[in-house]
């Protein structure tokens, strides 16, 4: 088991390699840089002498290679550098967000489970019964709701119904749970409950493929108790798919939240990622891509070690 | 009947009054609160001298003075009053401009400001050291040198009069900066604070807010009114609008569509005011002179006759932030055309039928065949640039036009613009205050004085006209407003109708929806200007 997951650790490292040095040239060769964009203003004029003062300072005037190998050295020592546009150091501007962003994903991915896992385990269970066809329209029903206009709807049925609007700062919960709580609940259950959807289908048709298996036959022939096969036999193997879709939505949720972030009005890495990328700000969006496709990959590697738990027969292999 | 609607639609724009008083007769003020606003964006630097974003004006502003500003009530934004020079003349050779300064202002560490500070302050912007940024070091081209006989008297010499000198000094950019902190390091400003303004700083965390309270050693005696403010970074227009609606924040300064307008007026009612004024920003659409057939002035000529301005005034202000139809200035500002005048240019004309008669013909005799295909470039901005650009393509088509739109992201379609890769460009003008040095520098081909290295950063159209140049150095040097009127208006009709080198499509519109709590604070074209806060204060 060891081995495996040194195996695993050392195998990021050629994928992270690819990943920066794809979103380092993909950066250069999109149209238009930061420069203009920043000097420019809500006119489109700027001044040639100010591009090339602040080119020069930004480094953006030496060759492609040599920028490359700055940025390159800089991320082995773990040191992203800062921000083109705002000159601030790079972890500082994501420390701020990561932190929302991660409560944020860890609350509508609970929510998610709660409510996914109990909900396809008795679709599956009451298969082509009221029960079952309830929990396929609501989970369809959320299939087909984009997050962000769940979060519309609350927003606006806060507001006329209560005249109320959550709070549009953020607020750690460890300074004030009462406060983050009030406005982090409801992106939460519009991102959760479409995530939950997506789970819930995912959980019933494991469950149905699990549950027609010769060892439920099996278990059931020799008598063991209903609840104990669901649990340990059925349940368990069915979460195998149902773990990687979580571990993805997962993921994406630390970075690909951008509309219901923008709804919500919240200070996540979903903004920040969009922002960096519309004013070309090369050594943020980079750090950005790198961090992302972090998460996807650790995340990845989490599951895959969860399934060496799950099914013993993967860690033989 | 279309004959009354230009002069009309134009005087609306002029004479429209807000649903809130000016702030001069709104009562007295009372003491307290914290005010709370809506910022869309977010500023790259603290440093007011190299940005060129309302998002740093907004939340920074009142922590800074200026030598002069633009008087916060005035509505047209183009009166000038002292800020921390009290009083100043102008040399009889028009030249030389003495200012005094207010003696007994304190920044807020503590340090007494002096004309060492002012000096510093202009030096920067003015001869900025080599890898420094400035960006309008260009409009104080006209300055030789700047002179301290003592510490409460700086003195600008010039190289030749100049008609906009004074509004360039009340710059709401040019914050008077600490000259012992520039000695020890001139980029210190671009990521700390610290003024004479009425309000100190307290916090800024990015991508959430900005706060500042009240300075109580504020050398304006009885100012400011508020305890503090809270600017909160809302990107989302709807976002915006939803803060409002729920009272999580008074007003947004930069300003609402109508539609959002009218959906805080039915939500709010009394509980909120409204205030609107022509907006110094416009959108023009720009013909590469590079390019056949536009370097044709009878099919720019054409372009332009194509447009029925004032029927498109009427449908596009209601679902666009744009309204008046105007030239080269905004409406109801010191040297803006007055309808019976503009309406003498082409494009401008009473009678949509004889104007579109007009542009057929001078297609035709340029050659150019019913039909004719090119590319619109537009910048994928949805307000206004969309129905702008929707509005104009169905324009051109009257004319028997065919016109592709090609709608480019922000970087692209800039880089396009400076690049000369498009036919006919939607470009865009916005002055963060209404003075034609400003807004029509973008028009000089050079080289001129003002524009010593030939052709202007933003001539996108890439003409080449030594009579327009010499016009704007006309008009720049003219201290008589007269005098200078009538050379803005030479300017305008050779831009706009002589040689159409740009057309201007219509004047953008700022609607400001904000809690009728919010006293003191007066709209004007510039959404740059009034933003110090030292004369707002909050109702019960």
């Amino acid at each position: 088991m060891g081995k495996y997951i040194v195996k695993r650790l050392v195998l990021m490292i050629p994928t992270l390699l690819g990943v920066a040095v794809l979103i380092f040239f993909l950066m250069r060769v999109v149209p238009g840089d930061l420069v203009e964009l920043r000097f420019a203003g809500e006119s489109a004029f700027a001044q040639k002498e100010n591009l090339d003062t602040e080119r020069a300072r930004l480094g953006l005037d030496q060759p492609l290679w040599k920028q490359f190998l700055v940025w390159i050295a800089g991320v082995v020592r773990l040191d992203f550098g800062k921000s083109m546009w705002t000159g601030a150091p790079i972890i500082e501007e994501i420390k701020l967000r990561f932190a929302l962003s991660l409560q944020l994903a860890i609350m509508a991915t609970i929510i998610a489970v709660l409510l996914a896992i109990p909900l396809g385990v008795l679709a599956a269970l009451k298969q082509d019964t009221w029960v079952d066809y309830t929990v396929r329209i609501v989970s369809i029903a959320g299939l087909a709701t984009p997050s962000f206009w769940l979060g519309i709807v609350f927003i606006l049925g806060l507001l006329i119904v209560f005249k109320w609007l959550p709070p549009m700062v953020y607020t750690p919960f460890w300074i004030n749970p009462w406060q983050n709580m009030l406005q982090l609940i409801w992106p939460a259950l519009a991102v959760g409950y479409r995530y939950s959807a997506v789970a819930t289908r995912m959980t019933r048709s494991a469950m149905l493929e699990v549950l027609r298996e010769d060892y439920i036959r099996t278990a059931r022939a020799k008598g063991l108790w209903e609840q104990l096969i669901l649990s340990r036999h059925a349940l368990k193997n069915a979460m195998l798919p149902v773990l990687t879709v979580i571990a993805l939505e997962f993921a994406f949720l630390m970075g690909g939240l951008v509309v219901t972030e923008q709804v919500f009005n919240l200070n996540g890495l979903g903004l920040l990622f969009v922002e960096a990328v519309a004013h070309r700000d090369y050594t943020l969006t980079q750090a950005l891509v790198m961090l992302v496709a972090f998460v996807f990959i650790f995340v990845n590697f989490l599951v895959d070690l969860a399934y060496a738990w799950l099914d013993p027969r993967i860690r033989f292999r | 009947m279309r004959r009354c609607l230009g002069p009309l639609v134009t005087l609306f724009a002029v004479l429209w009054l807000p649903a809130a008083p000016p702030a001069a007769a709104q009562g007295m003020p009372r003491y307290g609160g914290e005010l709370i606003f809506a910022v869309p964006s977010e500023m790259p630097s603290y440093d007011g001298h190299r940005e060129s974003t309302f998002a740093l004006i907004h939340p920074m502003a009142p922590h800074y003075n200026t030598l002069l500003r633009i008087d916060p009530m005035d509505r047209s934004g183009s009166k000038v009053v002292g800020d921390l020079a009290e009083s100043w003349t102008v040399g009889k050779d028009g030249r030389t401009y003495t200012f005094r300064l207010r003696r007994g202002v304190k920044f807020h560490d503590g340090a007494e400001f002096t004309s060492r500070d002012a000096k510093a302050t202009y030096d920067k912007i003015v001869f900025p050291p080599s890898g420094v940024a400035s960006e309008r070091k260009g409009s104080y081209v006209n300055i030789e040198a700047v002179e301290t006989p003592d510490p409460y008297t700086i003195v600008f010499r010039l190289k030749f009069p100049s008609a906009s000198f004074l509004s360039s000094v009340a710059s709401p950019w040019n914050w008077i900066y600490k000259a012992d902190i520039l000695e020890k390091d001139i980029r210190w400003y671009e990521t700390n604070v610290m003024g004479t303004g009425p309000f100190v700083f307290v916090e800024h965390v990015k991508g959430s807010h900005w706060v500042g309270k009240k300075n109580p050693n504020y050398w304006d005696k009885g100012k400011p009114y508020l305890d503090g403010y809270r600017a909160l970074f809302i990107k989302d227009s709807a976002a915006q609008v939803a803060a409002i609606r729920g009272e999580r924040a008074h007003i947004q300064f930069r300003g609402f569509s109508p539609a959002e307008r009218d959906s805080l007026v039915a939500a709010l009612g009394a509980r909120i005011a409204v205030q609107e004024s022509p907006w110094d920003c416009v959108l023009l659409a720009t013909m590469n002179h590079e390019k056949k057939p536009f370097d044709d002035k009878r099919v720019r000529r054409a372009l332009t006759l194509a447009l029925d301005r004032y029927q498109g005034s009427q449908a596009l202000s209601k679902i666009a932030i744009v309204k008046a139809v105007a030239g080269v200035q905004v409406p109801g500002t010191p040297f803006a055309t007055p309808p019976a005048e503009l309406e003498k240019l082409a494009g401008y004309w009473p009678d949509i039928n004889k104007s579109r008669a007009e542009a057929r013909r001078l297609l035709k005799e340029a050659g150019v065949p019913e039909g004719f295909a090119f590319t619109f470039k537009n910048r994928g901005v949805p307000m206004p640039y969309e129905p702008l650009g929707v509005w104009l393509i169905d324009q051109w088509r009257q004319v028997g036009l065919n016109v592709r739109q090609e709608v480019a992201e922000t970087a692209k379609w800039f880089a396009d613009l400076r690049g000369g890769d498009f036919e006919v460009a939607m470009d865009a003008q916005c002055g963060y205050m209404v003075e034609p040095d400003l807004d029509l520098y973008k028009f000089q081909s050079g080289p001129t004085s003002a524009a010593p290295r030939g052709i202007s950063d933003a001539n996108y159209a890439r003409q080449k006209d030594s009579v327009l140049d010499e016009l704007y150095v006309k008009q720049s040097r003219a201290i008589d407003p007269e005098e200078r009127k009538k050379y803005v208006r030479e300017f305008e009709k050779r831009l706009l109708d002589e040689e159409v080198h740009s057309m201007y499509t219509l004047q953008w519109h700022r609607i400001v929806p904000h809690s009728a709590r919010v006293k003191g604070w007066t709209v004007t074209p510039s959404h740059y200007l009034n933003n110090q806060l030292d004369t707002v204060w909050l109702t019960e």
